[in-house]
């Protein structure tokens, strides 16, 4: 005979506590769909922001995966071939030269360049004439700025040669190796707290274009409404918490648990890294909009990314913008 | 009966339709059949980014014609020969060396048995730690890819020299260096040489890997560069070319050796 256990009532009770616990939870909380985003990049401080809005998407009932795959190329091969539904990048060339079927619908970042040099070896624009620079790849938006700047500045590089990431940059610069090129916000404060005096950032005029941008299937992103919609709001929200004081990624951070396992160093900068992108405008408040798409295009075609004349060039044929229209239209423009 | 070890006389004759052996015209057929799928599998297609067997040649003659191909070659080249020359001097010297003193065995086999096993795509990424970005570091990975199989066949080949023919130049009288020069290393070079091709594919695919993990350089460049603004006939045909550009060099270093140093191979092909 089947022999009840001593712990039956136990389990019943805990089973019971479980159902009442479900029927109390909020219906929001509920199935709104699933998404999977794919970074073309390892997880790192700056994408706090980015997995905060995630987590709150989360508590309202989107199912959300994230993987982070090697490059941002992988990264938008995966989203084309469905094998996830949102890539983190700006494949505007991909769009162009393949068709490809996706849109951008949300700008995360705009895009920020510095060019550095070793002060030992170099002071100002004038004296890279001449010079040996590295940029991070052919036809890439970091060889635009330079050969922009060397126009401007009447000087011609020696040799351009190509060192993909700025990371790996920033390292070929303190070994040495390299004694002129422009790395991001990040490796710009990596440079400046490891070598403070060693090397002369040089300026630059403002250029405005999306660093990365969401992007999907736009079959997906009219399937899955209610999910992007959901996305959309938690990032306009977060977006729009951390520009109005950087001190919330600390916070944000702690009440999800975001990156645990991030090495202290990465912990300690990543204040002073939110503050200062907000300083500069990185976090665009409002996910971007048709002029600020016209921007890339002016940008992207100067790079050689995208062909053809700015002015000639479709924004519905690169970006989607109605699901940030709807979110707009719930939380405010600003 | 001759015919047990090559193609028999009937076989000879029948195969020759189009005027073509029966050899070439299966290695023919299996060719084109790969490039039919290949066709087929842009066309329907398998991805965006899976460009068809005819844009990828296209691509490539038109790389070739304005001179990117030859150029990127000239950037590729550079490292690969070095690394090559350099691993066939001292690979082939250390082999020959351990083959004949086993302390020397003792000492230098472990290291690169560990480095022919190492996952060496990983330790890419930590040669620029050392040797920097530039051409040394391309150098290095072409010859830690190359140099194991070089330095390991090298040695294999004098240790199993014939022991009969060693046997027979001691009861000669013949003298160390005489046994190593006239007996050992010409019985050990025909596996010795098909160390050095197997070297040299390994070449290729450190120079590659180098040229997409470290700088993009030369084909590297090509495959970076086109990749990244979804040229992708032109991101394939420079890896087909590197395809074809490797297999045409193992396969008539393969020739070279059959000719010179396995005549009794030639019966059987």
């Amino acid at each position: 005979m089947f022999q009840i256990p001593k712990l039956k009532p136990l389990c019943l009770a805990a089973m019971a506590a479980v159902a009442v616990a479900l029927a109390g939870a909020p219906a929001e909380a509920q199935d709104k769909g699933t998404m999977h985003v794919a970074f073309g990049d390892i997880p790192g401080p700056d994408m706090v922001n980015f997995l905060a809005a995630v987590a709150r998407a989360e508590k309202r009932g989107v199912e959300v995966e994230v993987s982070y795959l090697q490059s941002e190329d992988i990264a938008a091969q995966a989203v084309v071939g469905g094998q996830a539904d949102i890539g983190v990048g700006t494949p505007y060339a991909l769009i162009q030269k393949v068709k490809a079927p996706i849109r951008m619908f949300y700008q995360l970042s705009q895009l920020r360049f510095y060019p550095v040099v070793n002060g030992e070896f170099y002071k100002e624009w004038k004296d890279l004439d001449g010079a040996d620079i590295a940029v991070h790849g052919r036809g890439s938006g970091t060889e635009a700025i330079m050969q922009l700047m060397a126009k401007e500045n009447g000087i011609t590089y020696n040799s351009v040669s190509y060192v993909p990431g700025s990371s790996v940059r920033a390292g070929a610069l303190m070994q040495g190796n390299i004694k002129a090129t422009n790395v991001d916000l990040e490796r710009k404060r990596l440079l400046q707290r490891k070598a403070p005096d060693k090397f002369v950032f040089l300026p630059l005029p403002k250029v405005e274009a999306s660093d990365e941008a969401l992007y999907a299937n736009t079959n997906w992103l009219e399937e899955q409404s209610e999910a992007v919609d959901i996305l959309m709001e938690e990032l306009l929200g977060v977006w729009r918490e951390i520009n109005k004081d950087p001190n919330v990624v600390v916070s944000l951070r702690d009440e999800y648990n975001l990156l645990p396992d991030l090495p202290q160093e990465d912990v300690d900068e990543m204040l002073p890294s939110f503050s200062q992108g907000v300083e500069i405008n990185l976090y665009p408040d409002n996910g971007g909009s048709a002029e600020s798409v016209e921007e890339d295009f002016l940008f992207y075609t100067t790079a050689g990314t995208l062909q053809g004349d700015p002015g000639d060039l479709k924004v519905e044929d690169f970006w989607y913008l109605d699901p940030l229209n709807r979110a707009l239209d719930k939380v405010g423009r600003m | 009966m001759a015919t047990t070890i090559g193609l028999s006389n009937a076989e000879k004759s029948e195969a020759s339709a189009f005027g073509l052996s029966k050899i070439t015209l299966y290695q023919l057929l299996s060719i084109l059949g790969l490039f039919a799928l290949w066709e087929i599998g842009g066309l329907v297609p398998i991805s965006v980014a899976f460009p068809t067997f005819s844009e990828t040649t296209v691509a490539l003659f038109e790389m070739i014609a304005d001179g990117r191909m030859i150029a990127a070659y000239a950037d590729t080249l550079k490292p690969l020969l070095i690394g090559i020359g350099i691993s066939a001097g001292f690979g082939v010297t250390l082999g020959v060396a351990m083959g004949l003193n086993r302390r020397f065995q003792w000492f230098w086999e472990p290291i690169f048995i560990v480095l022919q096993a190492a996952p060496v795509a990983a330790l890419i990424p930590l040669i620029t730690f050392i040797y920097g970005i530039g051409l040394a570091a391309k150098v290095v990975a072409v010859i830690i890819l190359a140099l194991p199989i070089i330095v390991l066949n090298s040695y294999k080949a004098v240790r199993n020299a014939s022991a009969s023919l060693i046997q027979m130049c001691q009861s000669f009288q013949g003298t160390r260096l005489q046994q190593i020069w006239k007996v050992i290393i010409p019985n050990a070079s025909p596996v010795i040489f098909a160390g050095l091709r197997l070297g040299v594919a390994a070449g290729f695919i450190g120079v590659i890997l180098a040229e997409l993990l470290i700088t993009p350089t030369g084909i590297g460049d090509l495959i970076t560069y086109h990749r990244s603004v979804a040229e992708y006939a032109e991101m394939y045909a420079a890896v087909f070319s590197v395809i074809v550009f490797s297999a045409i060099t193992v396969g008539s270093l393969e020739r070279a050796e059959t000719r010179f140093f396995r005549p009794d191979k030639k019966v059987g092909r």
